[in-house]
């Protein structure tokens, strides 16, 4: 059978739609996560054992179990308990969780990397702890934090095409449904292929990009 | 009728059962494709000709920009229309192996360029080959230094097999999943198959914790201190 990808012409439409949910999802995953793995990495520095404990738990949990075995708890179990959610939603909350844990272990190792004489000059100058943390502590941690960040950012993008699984129209799944119409999955895959190597290239050129930043950036001590 | 979860299991364990043996098939056979494989991609990279390394590094990186189930969509359905028709397993099989292959390959470049390039000359001032002194001298070094990301990269590829559920191969989340969507039980199947992994997951981390204890005595290593 040859190859021809003139088939592109007429499924364009189709993928272009699922790029666009894929960019949806990412966006969405790391506006939930980004905010969850700072909480998890404060928490980790927790005083109280129990909470720490809970939390090392919790994480051993979420790094043993495949991404797909929760984003199916989150999908079928929700609706179980009374709470009932479209595909998306349920996506973004069982890989925000699951990314959650991971962005918390850069930034626990961000949030180390700032000397802890610092909170005390902070709460000697009374300041109060959430505008120490915001406003003190956490922009330090960027420069360390950000190339780790980004480069999970791409597992983001390449973990959205797991949603296929729970029927959300990403690029997948919009792929997987023009080549069953057309039989022609060499040449869409390749470019569903090539949509998401591009993504992740724009990505890591902006890891690059934040790496020089970061390298001008990192604080002299 | 409402059925107890004694009974959920009693009518779905053999299933369960058949799923968690195919998950244990296709981490095993993938562990035991991608590792030779990334050995040698990783030494070719590391110390072999730039004419070698170039395309490899190219082959490597295209397949890390790529999404799992992309890979394993390509084997299993673009493969037929050239020709090439492959069982659902054979598909997984390979599609596993080749995204493990690639990111172990990284992980195995990390440790190997841990020692010190000096090696490679002395070892060339005593006159040995290049094959003796990897053989000999390089990586001998290299893999207690590779054990854990090796360790964790074999856990990532265990949870990866789950996504053959998705060119119809009947691994563990599939029988999981499809109970769960005969029975309408939301948690208990996912909940069972979840605990299936973890099992997985915690086997290999003792075996890594073993692994370590047991070169660090044969090769006489230090205890690391602090």
């Amino acid at each position: 059978m040859t190859l021809d990808f003139s088939i592109l012409g007429t499924v364009w439409p189709a993928l272009l739609r699922g790029t666009t949910v894929t960019l949806e999802l990412t966006a969405a995953v790391l506006v939930c996560a980004t905010p969850g793995g700072i909480a998890v990495a404060l928490l980790r520095s927790s005083p109280s054992p129990a909470v720490r404990t809970a939390l090392r738990a919790t994480s051993a949990v979420l790094r043993g179990v495949p991404p797909l075995i929760l984003l199916f708890l989150t999908f079928f179990g929700l609706p179980g308990i009374g709470i009932v959610l479209s595909p998306i939603p349920s996506a973004v909350i069982a890989m925000a969780l699951y990314m959650s844990f991971y962005f918390g272990e850069i930034f626990h190792s961000g949030l180390q990397s700032v000397p802890r004489g610092q909170w005390q000059a902070c709460a000697a100058l009374g300041l109060s702890g959430p505008r120490t943390l915001f406003r003190i502590i956490l922009p330090q941690t960027i420069p360390a934090a950000l190339p780790p960040y980004i480069s999970h950012a791409t597992e983001v993008l390449k973990g959205t095409a797991l949603a296929a699984a729970v029927a959300v129209p990403e690029l997948t799944n919009a792929a997987k449904k023009v080549f069953v119409v057309t039989y022609r999955p060499f040449e869409i895959l390749i470019a569903a292929g090539a949509i998401y190597a591009l993504l992740d290239a724009g990505l890591l050129l902006f890891q690059l990009w934040g790496e020089r930043w970061a390298a001008r950036r990192r604080p002299a001590r | 009728m409402i059925m107890s979860y004694y009974d959920l299991l009693l009518q779905y364990y053999p299933a369960l059962l058949q799923g968690l043996w195919t998950t244990l098939l296709l981490s095993f056979v993938t562990l035991v494709l991608a590792t030779p494989a990334a050995v040698v991609i990783a030494v070719l990279r590391e110390t072999g000709s730039r004419y070698i390394a170039v395309p490899l590094a190219i082959l490597v990186n295209i397949v890390r920009l790529l999404p799992a189930l992309v890979v394993l969509f390509f084997v299993f359905y673009a493969m037929p229309q050239l020709g090439h028709r492959l069982s659902p397993l054979a598909a997984a099989f390979i599609g596993l192996s080749v995204m493990g292959a690639a990111y172990m390959s990284e992980d195995f470049r990390g440790s190997l360029s841990a020692i010190d390039p000096g090696q490679y000359r002395a070892a060339k001032a005593l006159g040995l080959s290049h094959l003796h002194t990897l053989r000999r001298i390089i990586i001998p070094q290299a893999v207690p230094l590779a054990i854990p990301p090796y360790i964790t990269r074999a856990i990532i590829m265990v949870k990866g097999t789950s996504l053959a559920s998705m060119i119809a191969v009947g691994d563990l989340t599939a029988q999981a999943s499809r109970a769960t969507s005969i029975t309408y039980q939301p948690f208990f199947f996912i909940v069972l198959a979840g605990l299936g992994y973890l099992a997985i997951s915690a086997l290999l981390a003792l075996f890594q914790s073993w692994a370590e204890f047991s070169i660090a005595r044969r090769y006489r290593l230090a205890p690391r201190q602090g």
